[in-house]
């Protein structure tokens, strides 16, 4: 009999020992989408055979003796903007209903050489920006810890799918928090790498210069697994970096004593204002991260609103580049959400643009000035427990300041940690962010909070 | 010769839309919006103006943009 719930690094070890069949493990998956996902709607197209017949392939190779690695038998989900040979990817949209790419993206050949399973394509904000829309030829994913409750976005199926155990891990997108923002609703361990770390090439964008791929996944140990799987440089991605890929999982286990940590308070207190269990759960943490050995001291950067004002100025027009035509021709085929959030991008001037483009520069020196002699920043990363999913207003993105952007603007790393659950039951979570391309620290950081903290051995009841 | 520092400073446009404007904009962008939405389109417009504002900011006139076009082979 297969846990309900495993995380990659236990589910890695036991199929290393041979003591869990990754044919028993994805067909448990795949019962379990059967069983829960009606009332999810996680998934948008689950691939059941060929998935089972990965696994058998998979397991056959390591009974051979040849196991790739911890990845190797795992079954996993992708959020559907990542393409996939032979089998369509939408975007969450009607506008590519039919569209059936003719390779991998790189990141999506990359996990699957690594031994990874796929068990099928993730639901998605239309096109990584749209809301929770019950417009489009799927519905929204639901949060698995109340269904009532919003997922985050815009990886929503992803978020979803992960804590509800339907897979063991997952990708997303991050282009002002796509990956956090679901990370912190579902309580999940959400990385944004560096901008460059993770090739996009093969995912469809929806802002060329903020976008950014990485894992979900239950804990940090699990995220540091997809990360060594997805990194790397890739020629078909101009923005990729051509770094040198370090060993993030053998470096989770060092100490943490003597990191020097900055906490951005102004974010979640003035700027967007969280709720006290949130304020609690970060006072919480920080206390964890001292009697850790970590020095914490305040820090303080821009407004978030400038943050926010950058990022979605950017993403608003870069968005609107890539769909303006389309939009012309097809306003209706799109979702009501994502449309009129495009609209809202008609009225951005080009000088504009360009403003926010020359105000990145100046934000990303102001935080590696402030971060010289710091070696992490904490923050939140929601201002609290998932709202009702039909309290998520066509506007919401841009009316409150995103506690995620700033690093987007940056193109650090960035990642959501679980630190606790609401009086009703719901995940909280503060952010971790880090140097450029220190991905490692972030990690390290995370996995040890983790470990010294109890919140990563409560899962979602699921009594649907 | 010396950039002014707040070259930029006149520009700044006042904050709110009117309806037509935003009508306008929509119409040249060859938007076929309906008409509930331009309603609500028009109503948050003040939210893109905000942020306009945030980022045009006080700057010098070579202040360079984050990104910059790395020609092939450099």
């Amino acid at each position: 009999m297969v846990p309900d719930f495993l995380t990659i690094a236990e589910a890695g070890a036991l199929i290393g020992k041979r003591e869990l069949s990754p044919v028993e493990l994805t067909e448990s998956r795949l019962s379990r989408i059967e069983r829960l996902d009606g009332k999810l709607h996680s998934f948008i197209r689950v691939l059941r055979e060929p998935a089972v017949a990965a696994a058998r392939v998979a397991e056959a190779e390591i009974m051979a003796g040849k196991r790739r690695g911890p990845l190797h038998g795992i079954p996993i989900g992708l959020k559907d903007i990542y393409e996939t040979k032979g089998v369509p990817t939408t975007g969450h949209s009607k506008i590519l209903i039919d569209h059936v790419p003719q390779q991998d993206a790189t990141s999506v050949r990359r996990l699957t050489d690594a031994g990874a399973i796929v068990v099928g394509k993730l639901a998605t904000h239309e096109f990584a920006l749209g809301g929770p829309s019950f417009d489009l030829p799927w519905p929204p994913a639901r949060n698995p810890w109340d269904t009532s409750r919003f997922t985050g976005g815009s990886s929503s199926g992803t978020g979803a799918a992960v804590a509800a155990g339907l897979v063991l891990g997952g990708t997303g997108s991050d282009t002002g928090g796509s990956i956090r923002g679901p990370a912190a609703f579902c309580g999940l361990a959400g990385l944004k790498p560096s901008y460059g770390r993770i090739s996009r090439a093969g995912i469809l964008p929806l802002a060329f210069s903020l976008d950014h791929a990485g894992p979900m996944a239950w804990t940090a140990e699990d995220c540091a697994i997809m990360l060594q799987a997805m990194a790397g440089p890739d020629p078909a991605d101009p923005a990729s970096a051509d770094r040198p890929v370090p060993d993030y999982r053998a470096a989770l286990s060092g100490d943490v004593k003597g990191l020097r940590i900055g906490l951005i308070r102004h974010f979640y207190e003035n700027d967007n204002p969280a709720d006290e269990a949130t304020r609690q759960g970060i006072a919480a943490a920080v206390k964890v991260f001292e009697d850790l050995g970590c020095s914490v001291r305040e820090l303080r950067l821009s407004p978030l609103a400038e943050w926010a004002a950058c990022g979605v100025m950017i993403m608003l027009s870069e968005a609107y580049a890539i769909h303006q035509a389309t939009l012309r021709e097809r306003f209706g085929d799109y979702g009501e959400m994502f449309r009129d959030r495009m609209a809202l991008a008609a009225l951005v001037s080009a000088g504009d643009y360009v403003q926010a483009v020359r105000r990145r520069r100046e934000l990303a020196a102001e935080f590696a000035t402030a971060m010289a002699d710091l070696d992490l920043a904490i923050t939140a990363a929601a201002p609290g427990e998932a709202p009702a999913i039909d309290a998520v207003g066509k506007f919401s993105t841009f009316e409150r300041p995103m506690l995620t952007m700033p690093f987007n603007v940056t193109g650090t790393p960035a990642m959501s940690v679980c630190c606790g659950y609401s009086a009703a039951g719901l995940p909280l979570a503060f952010q971790l962010a880090g140097k450029p391309f220190d991905e490692l620290t972030v990690l390290r950081a995370a996995h040890t909070y983790e470990k010294a903290t109890s919140w990563r051995s409560v899962r979602p009841r699921l009594d649907l | 010769m010396r950039q002014p520092e707040h070259w930029g400073d006149g520009i700044v446009k006042t904050l709110g839309m009117t309806r037509a404007e935003v009508e306008a904009a929509l119409a040249r962008a060859g938007l076929d919006v309906p008409e509930r939405e331009r309603a609500e389109i028009a109503a948050a417009a003040h939210v893109i103006e905000e942020m306009a504002q945030r980022v045009r900011g006080k700057r010098a006139m070579g202040a360079e943009p984050a990104h910059i076009f790395p020609p092939p082979g450099a």
